[in-house]
């Protein structure tokens, strides 16, 4: 067996993955070519951060059950890096990709369709293509879908034309890439993300960021004003520090300014034909560009099967991600009721790794184990400036803290590496975590 | 034979002090490795990164800069607030488990296509 020393050589490096090329194929080769007739079920409905995850990890879990996904796409765009894209730093292609590998080397079968009902009794999927599937153990893991109703004058066909989310990755993304990027010099963009719980929570601070850098060099008289329905948000600290390090953030010539809650950032109208925004003091803010990021809840399908409580979120067992509404069921990922975890992908990750562990115990007669989770979210503030919010998580009095002393922010420092090297991490992170989910 | 001799008594030891951490432990150790491969890879077996694969690692090195994170000896950007999400039966109980983990490339196929 090879060992992993800090002073391994390039030459042992070179012949380690030469020696796992094999030790892979061997592991997960001819086995699952074919499932037994009487092989228990696992159907996933979403492939995406939690479902692709999931149906991966549950492989390693139990090499002997049948893994179905259902996902309506046949490749997948993560929503991580698409801030990148907006200022040309990564193309679409770069953040896409398909199942080949799941479906390969991990025996994991898709079916390229949509789920319409799922008869809970019979414990059977029904699919728009006629399809009907049986399932031991049902995971979902739908995302999120958004709320539009919650402001005047937003709609999804608007956010499909005059006013992006570019909350879901992939057209959406560059339309606001183009609108932001062919704005008179001296235009204004507008930002207004959501309250209460959503995506990302950094994401739109992120994008904020993202753009100002390019408004630098592109569009120097622009500005960028966030209208936010929030007194603060994620990674508050950094985000503001990076700012005034980069952007002249809290100065009259500042690239980015935040108006928050109190201040009456929280607009309630939209009115796009005027591209003015409205907000609960009556002021009118007209934009050049603007970014409305709308109000978030659980992803369509879990609402259709009755899966959401008052909330518009997915209440599950903490230990085990299992539904407090349906039996068998569990869902993952963004939908889910995880108390102090943030809706991120790194969150999903390590959900779906504790739903694999937890559906592979029970399919065996087991009782499952203690939930253990984490996150790590890095988000840029420039393409050289990073920062970071982790955390591991346990379940105490039937909720989810974080453990120990582990959750924290990018500590503010004199130092620049510090920010230089979460920039680093941040890019590697994104090119090694999605290996762990989709290779 | 002298060999294999060795690597049997190694063996031995790591599995008894696996064991042994397992007592204490509220977690399985597997569950509490997996959270570490979305930065170190799938069974922390991705070797081209600067987040350093952690397959295979010496135990006892594995644990003692675990420890040194925790309380803030050795410098780092995130591994410190990390580390102070696991107590020292769960680092040994960590580095047991990686330990065992071939230092080898995770799915090196699906790193050729890469972009």
């Amino acid at each position: 067996m090879s060992t992993n020393s800090p002073n391994l050589t390039r030459r042992d490096l070179i012949k380690n993955f030469g020696l796992g090329a094999v030790a892979l194929s061997g592991f997960f080769g001819a086995s699952h070519q074919a499932f037994a007739k009487n092989a228990q079920h696992v159907v996933v409905i979403g492939g995406g951060i939690g479902g692709s995850t999931f149906a991966k990890y549950l492989r390693f879990a139990d090499p002997n059950v049948k893994i179905t996904v259902i996902e309506p796409n046949k490749e997948y765009i993560t929503c991580l890096r698409t801030n990148d894209v907006m200022v040309d730093l990564h193309s679409l292609d770069e953040i896409t990709f398909g199942y080949d590998t799941l479906r390969t080397t991990y025996g994991i079968q898709f079916l390229f369709d949509k789920v319409t009902n799922v008869d809970f009794d019979k414990k059977r999927i029904h699919t728009a293509l006629g399809d009907q599937l049986n399932y031991d153990k049902l995971v979902i893991s739908p995302g999120i879908d958004f709320r539009f109703e919650d402001h005047d004058g937003l709609t999804a066909e608007l956010s499909d034309t005059d006013i992006p989310h570019a909350y879901k990755a992939g057209a959406q993304t560059l339309l606001l890439r183009d609108q932001v990027q062919s704005m008179p010099q001296g235009g204004v963009f507008v930002m207004s993300p959501p309250s209460g719980e959503f995506r990302c929570p950094p994401g739109p601070y992120e994008r904020a960021s993202m753009f100002a850098e390019w408004m630098q060099k592109k569009n120097p008289t622009g500005k960028i004003l966030i209208l936010d329905p929030k007194n603060s948000h994620s990674k508050y600290g950094p985000f503001r520090k990076g700012w005034e390090r980069l952007y002249g953030f809290g100065t009259d010539n500042s690239m980015i300014e935040w108006v928050s809650l109190d201040e009456g950032g929280k607009v309630t109208t939209v009115d796009a034909k005027r591209k003015v925004l409205i907000t609960e003091y009556g002021t009118e803010v007209k934009y050049d560009a603007c970014n409305f990021i709308p109000n978030q809840h659980a992803g369509k399908i879990a609402h259709q099967l009755g899966l959401t409580d008052n909330s518009g979120w997915c209440p599950i067992n903490r230990n085990t991600f299992e539904s407090e509404i349906q039996k068998n069921v569990y869902v993952l990922g963004d939908s889910s009721i995880a108390d102090a975890m943030p809706k991120s992908a790194n969150a999903a990750n390590t959900q779906a790794k504790v739903a694999a562990k937890a559906i592979a115990a029970e399919l065996k007669g087991e009782t499952p184990g203690q939930a253990i989770l984490s996150n790590v979210c890095f988000s840029l503030v420039g393409s050289r400036y990073g920062i970071s919010i982790s955390a591991i998580y346990e379940v105490r009095d039937g909720l989810i803290k974080p453990k120990g002393k582990s959750a924290g922010v990018s500590p503010i420092v004199e130092t620049p590496s510090q920010a230089s090297l979460e920039a680093v991490y941040q890019k590697n992170w994104h090119r090694t975590f999605v290996k762990d989910v989709f290779g | 034979m002298k060999k294999l001799a060795q690597l049997f008594a190694l063996g031995l030891v790591a599995f008894y002090a696996q064991a042994h951490a397992n007592d204490q432990l509220k977690f399985e150790p597997e569950a509490m490795a997996w959270l570490c491969a979305p930065c170190h890879g799938t069974m922390g077996r991705e070797f081209h990164e600067s987040m350093p694969g952690i397959a295979g690692l010496d135990p006892d090195f594995f644990s003692k800069i675990m420890i040194d994170f925790r309380e803030g000896r050795q410098a780092t950007t995130i591994m410190d607030r990390i580390a102070r999400g696991f107590t020292d039966a769960e680092i040994h109980a960590l580095a047991a488990w990686f330990a065992e983990q071939p230092a080898e490339q995770w799915n090196p196929e699906e790193f050729k296509h890469e972009h």
